[in-house]
């Protein structure tokens, strides 16, 4: 039992610390690239003249400017992680970032004059040259979308600054070098700034005039805050599903104090009437309460030991796939973390001691001499109870209606909140009102043992109210994952076949790693313009664009071709009506995503600026998209190439025909044919396998929602299990003397499965009632709210289905223990009197 | 109607019940040597801790002798096995408990005909009786209460309703009146006085206070589990 709670502290705890050290990685890698600078120039869409350095070390305002240019390429052939290589001029770097040399490196000075002096050099983070077992003087081929290129080592960086950017897993190179390797002469992705001493506040302003048209100014926090925004929200998903098991598993120190009240009652009320003070007996019980708490928090260590070593590397993936790559290399125990969870555990442990003790306070010293029933009281409380639940669900959807602060779905967590507990309320009365009109028809089914199963359910009480309440919490948030889950992937499915169709998808080499910034090289393009193959060519470009905190990708496509082969999956608008304008460039259309994290609607205009280009289109429809890493914004293929005079592709879809024979064969020549032209500098993937890739990653997020299911499902049986117990343990005189008047023991264990069969018959029910509310919350509100995205509802009817006699034979199975009990104690004590 | 025959309604011979608890042994009783005939009242007399509860527990077949025999109507009580001891508690006995044991989320009436309906006899009969019995009793007003809402004499009267609601031969009682006052007592031995009249059942009465006295036709006194003559 203690076990059930350390798994729930544990895996809280692993939760939490994983998605820290997410969160540390990803904001010390930022801070270390960032360095001392104080402002950062970027162009969106494009990169800057390196000219503008000169320029800007004669303002007064800026007292050092340093050019940055950044890529991950790949070392060691294609299946190797790609890493992070950073362009920069050494000496104008010097007063920004912090590197050097490690210990037996050549010193300092060399290196850095080695790297400017001699083309093709770079040095390697520490953690990076130890795996690949490069030492100084050794020669490296390095892969980007470009070229592949011999550089020298001359040298390892010392493990702090740069040299600990994604754990070391890092390259700096001269930036000569750098442009020469990826092609962009002249061109510099970004320029750090570090601003003079008198620049006052105005000096932004100021210097934002002096720029060239597209060239924008920013602070080194923003890209890093929005990033972590983006991991913040989904912290607080896992942590609040996280929170569940915990939640499940303060049931069963409810129920484990419950049982150990019932077992000792005529021992309390002795006590009692000896004079223990009332209040002594409620601190007995919260005592214990808080000794099983930290019991299981103690356990809680060595199992949350184990589990957050697969969790961290679980989160950190995920993360890296959804949100922003991080590379976490350490696990920071953060005692804020673990200070949080100790008193996370310690205060549900004493929630849930709190009623048992306050009960057991309330046991009169008159029970020394005879049982003392509470009927009637109990009655009126549930009726109490039982409108104040009312009220709760009532406020579910008016609440759920508020729009929460982007990102945050706060007013979705509340309406889940408001819905469990109104569930929970209610049931005291629901199984009142069950027992009392069940009663009689359940004699018919199943006899005397089915009548008095049902009487007792309607008298039983609180305790058993709040059993059946956990199964309720528990098999609710089971058939509302099933269904959201369901549905999310019912929708990813469609929305792959749709939207990303495609036979073969042809990038630059590491595109998505690199956000697309450079496009398929102009001779690879021509090449594949003039593959004689029996496809459509789709060319689409891709730019990383924010939009005040939102990162999104701008992309074209050419509507007309795209929609032979497949669609969009439109949320608002539709494609006959919106296609005209869209083909002329007048509009855009934009994803879901993009819409809820920004507020834009149908018809709104949508401001941009890409390169020297301001664009302000109309939002002419929303479609459903769920890639990740913020939204899309689609804009048409031929305006955009007018606009930006044909620049090269950022990527092509290729369509076979579908006239063609023998399909497979043609995408096996197809692939074949392209892979021979690609020289090694572009990705080629089969849109089979594109799409299979999706399906995978969405798999294995939810395999982690899935595991959390199960333990609370598990912890709920064992509620159940234990309630019994308790009911049995109390209602032992009576169901002796139900012997001595005549039943057998066979009609005592139907009475105890009965009673099983009726709680979890009320608690599954009730659930799944409780769960289609909760998915249609979690699927149009907290997802909406915490990732901008929705799904068309599905219900999974196969597993819902399903879980229904799972759950009622594992409740009926949880019985077997408490039958058990019944006999331990011979019938013959009825003649002892109390 | 259970006829009064010629066969001994209680037999016991060297009947012995010894409770252990890991080392050491109690004697509930022992050596017993007892004969009732059908129709008897026979009271049962000791200070507490003499075994009255442990031999009338043996002939409810609620619990098992260390040794000897023990023949209740016909049945060998050493050899019956469970589903037969559910069948002789169901027709053979009632009994009636000092702490009455009534069900307390059942109703008077429920609580009456609840052997009768654990036997599986037929609902509506089984009602006729108990508002028959519950009648006689002076119940009737009382029906649809629980028992949290009766007097200490109205639970006892209700318990023997229950005991009488399947006409069993023997009716067995515990220390009917130690939780009432003398003059509810009484009427709850006048009752048990009268079952032996009237119904010719045989009754035996565990209990230290003199009410009984006037109705028994006969009186054992045990002594730290034995029979003292
Ligand atoms: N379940 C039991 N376990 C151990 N000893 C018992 C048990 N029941 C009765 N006894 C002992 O057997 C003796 C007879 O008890 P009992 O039959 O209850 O006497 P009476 O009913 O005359 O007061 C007592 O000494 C009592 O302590
Ligand atoms: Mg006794």
């Amino acid at each position: 039992m203690v076990l059930g709670i350390a798994l729930g502290a544990a895996v809280f705890t692993s939760v939490r610390l994983s998605i820290h050290a997410s969160l540390d990685a990803f904001s010390r890698s930022m801070d270390l690239i960032a360095g001392h600078t104080d402002r950062s120039l970027i162009k969106p869409g494009g990169r800057l003249p390196e000219t503008l350095v000169a320029e800007l070390l004669r303002n007064p305002a800026v007292a050092g400017a340093s050019p940055v240019l950044m890529a991950y390429v790949h070392m060691g052939g294609q299946r190797a992680n790609p890493f992070l290589l950073i362009g920069f001029d050494p000496l104008l770097d010097r007063s920004f970032r912090n590197w050097r040399p490690a210990p037996g490196s050549p010193n300092d000075n060399k290196m850095w004059a080695e790297l400017m002096r001699e083309p093709f050099t770079l040095a390697l983070g520490a953690q990076l040259a130890a795996k690949h077992r490069v030492t100084p003087g050794d020669t490296v081929i390095l892969g980007h979308s470009r070229q592949q290129a011999p550089f020298r080592c001359v040298g390892i960086l010392d493990a702090e600054g740069i040299g600990m950017v994604e754990g070391g897993r890092i390259g700096v190179t001269d930036i000569a070098t750098f442009q020469e390797f990826t092609g962009n002469f002249g061109q510099v992705d970004r320029i750090d700034l570090r601003m003079a001493v008198g620049a006052g506040d105005g000096s932004d302003e100021t210097l934002q005039a002096e720029l060239p048209e597209g060239v924008v100014l920013a602070r080194p926090e923003e890209e890093r805050e929005s990033g972590m925004q983006m991991i913040r929200a989904y912290q607080l998903n896992l942590s609040i599903l996280s929170f569940v098991s915990l939640f499940v598993g303060m049931f069963l120190v409810y129920s484990l104090i419950a049982l150990n009240a019932a077992n000792r009652r005529s021992e309390l009320a002795i006590l009692h009437a000896n004079g223990a003070s009332a209040r002594q007996l409620f601190l007995l019980f919260l005592l214990e309460g808080a000794m099983l708490g930290v019991g299981g928090w103690l356990l809680s260590v060595p199992v949350g030991s184990v589990i957050v070593r697969y969790m961290i590397q679980g989160v950190s993936e995920t993360i890296s796939t959804l949100f922003v790559r991080v590379h976490v290399d350490r696990l920071t125990l953060s005692g804020w973390e673990i200070a949080l969870s100790f008193a996370v555990t310690l205060a549900i442990s004493l929630a849930a001691a709190a009623q048992p003790a306050h009960a057991a306070m309330k046991i009169s010293p008159k029970e020394v001499m005879a049982e003392n029933p509470e009927i009637e009281r109990t009655q009126s409380a549930a009726g109490r109870l039982g409108a104040m639940g009312l009220v709760a669900v009532a406020l579910v959807f008016p609440l759920a209606a508020i729009p929460g602060p982007p990102g945050l779905p706060l007013p979705g967590y509340l309406a889940t909140f408001l819905l469990f507990t109104g569930f929970s309320l209610l049931s005291p009365w629901c199984l009142q009102l069950m027992g009392r009109r069940l009663a009689n028809p359940l004699r018919r089914i199943g006899g005397e043992p089915a009548f008095l199963a049902g009487r007792y359910l309607s008298t039983s009480g609180m305790r058993t109210a709040i059993s059946v309440g956990a199964l309720i919490t528990a098999s609710a948030l089971f058939c509302a994952l099933v269904v959201m889950i369901h549905s999310f992937r019912n929708t990813v499915e469609l929305w792959a076949h749709q939207t990303v169709s495609g036979d073969v998808f042809v990038t630059p080499k590491m595109a998505a790693i690199n956000q697309y910034r450079d496009p398929i090289p102009f001779d690879l393009m021509q090449a594949i313009q003039q593959l004689d193959a029996p496809a459509d060519l789709l060319p689409y470009h891709r730019i990383y664009l924010r939009h005040r905190d939102v990162m999104f990708q701008f992309e074209t496509v050419d509507l007309e071709s795209f929609r032979k082969h497949g669609g969009f999956l439109w949320v608002k608008g539709e494609p006959e009506s919106a296609a005209p304008a869209f083909n002329r460039g007048e509009g855009v259309l934009v994803s879901e995503v993009f819409a809820n994290l920004t507020g834009l609607e149908m018809g709104n205009t949508f401001r941009t600026r890409i390169g020297e280009q301001a664009l302000n289109l109309t939002v002419l429809g929303i479609v459903r998209d769920y890639r990740t890493r913020g939204g899309v914004v689609f804009y048409a293929l031929a305006p955009f190439n007018a606009m930006f005079g044909n620049p090269e592709w950022g990527g092509v879809r290729l369509h076979l025909d579908r006239s063609v024979r023998d399909p497979d064969r043609a995408l096996t020549a197809l692939v074949s044919d392209l892979v021979a032209l690609s020289d090694g500098r572009l990705d080629i993937t089969s849109g089979r396998h594109l799409r299979r890739a999706i399906l995978r990653i969405f798999d294995e997020t939810f395999a982690v929602t899935s595991i959390l299911l199960l333990i609370a499902l598990a912890v709920a049986a064992l509620g159940i299990a234990s309630t019994l117990s308790v009911l049995v343990l109390e209602h032992r005189r009576q169901f002796n003397t139900m012997i001595a008047v005549g039943a057998s023991r066979g009609q005592i264990r139907r009475l105890v499965f009965w009673e099983a069969m009726l709680m979890v018959t009320a608690g599954e029910g009730a659930g799944v009632l409780c769960g289609f509310v909760l998915s249609y919350l979690l699927i149009f509100v907290i997802n909406a709210q915490s990732f901008g995205w929705t799904f068309q509802y599905r219900v999974d009817w196969g597993a819902v289905g399903l879980s229904v006699p799972l759950i009622i034979g594992a409740a009926l199975f949880s019985a077997l223990p408490a039958t058990r009990l019944i006999f331990r104690i011979p019938p013959a004590v009825l003649l002892r009197e109390r | 109607m259970p006829t009064p025959d010629s066969d001994p309604a209680i037999l016991a011979q060297n009947l012995s019940r010894i409770y252990t608890m890991g080392e050491t042994r109690v004697v509930g009783i022992a050596g017993i040597e007892l004969e009732v005939t059908a129709g008897e009242l026979v009271v049962l007399k000791g200070n507490s801790g003499s075994g009255k509860s442990t031999l009338l527990s043996l002939i409810a077949g609620l619990d098992r002798a260390t040794a000897g025999t023990l023949y209740v109507a016909g049945y060998d009580m050493g050899s019956a096995d469970g589903a037969e001891l559910t069948r002789f508690r169901r027709e053979v006995v009632g009994m009636v408990f000092q702490a009455f044991n009534l069900l307390p989320t059942l109703s008077v009436e429920e609580n009456v005909c609840l052997p009768a309906l654990l036997a599986g006899g037929n609902g509506r009969d089984i009602r006729k009786r108990a508002l028959e019995l519950l009648d006689w009793l002076d119940l009737e007003h009382r029906r649809q209460h629980v028992p949290a809402q009766l007097s200490g004499g109205e639970m006892q009267r209700t318990a023997i309703a229950r005991a009488l609601i399947n006409d069993p031969a023997v009716i067995l009682a515990d220390e009917p009146t130690g939780n009432l006052d003398s003059r509810n007592g009484q009427i709850v031995m006048e009752l048990l006085a009268e079952l032996n009249r009237r119904w010719a059942c045989t009754v035996i009465i565990a209990t230290h206070s003199i009410l009984a006295d006037p109705f028994a036709t006969r009186t054992i006194c045990l002594k730290d589990g034995s029979i003292k003559s």
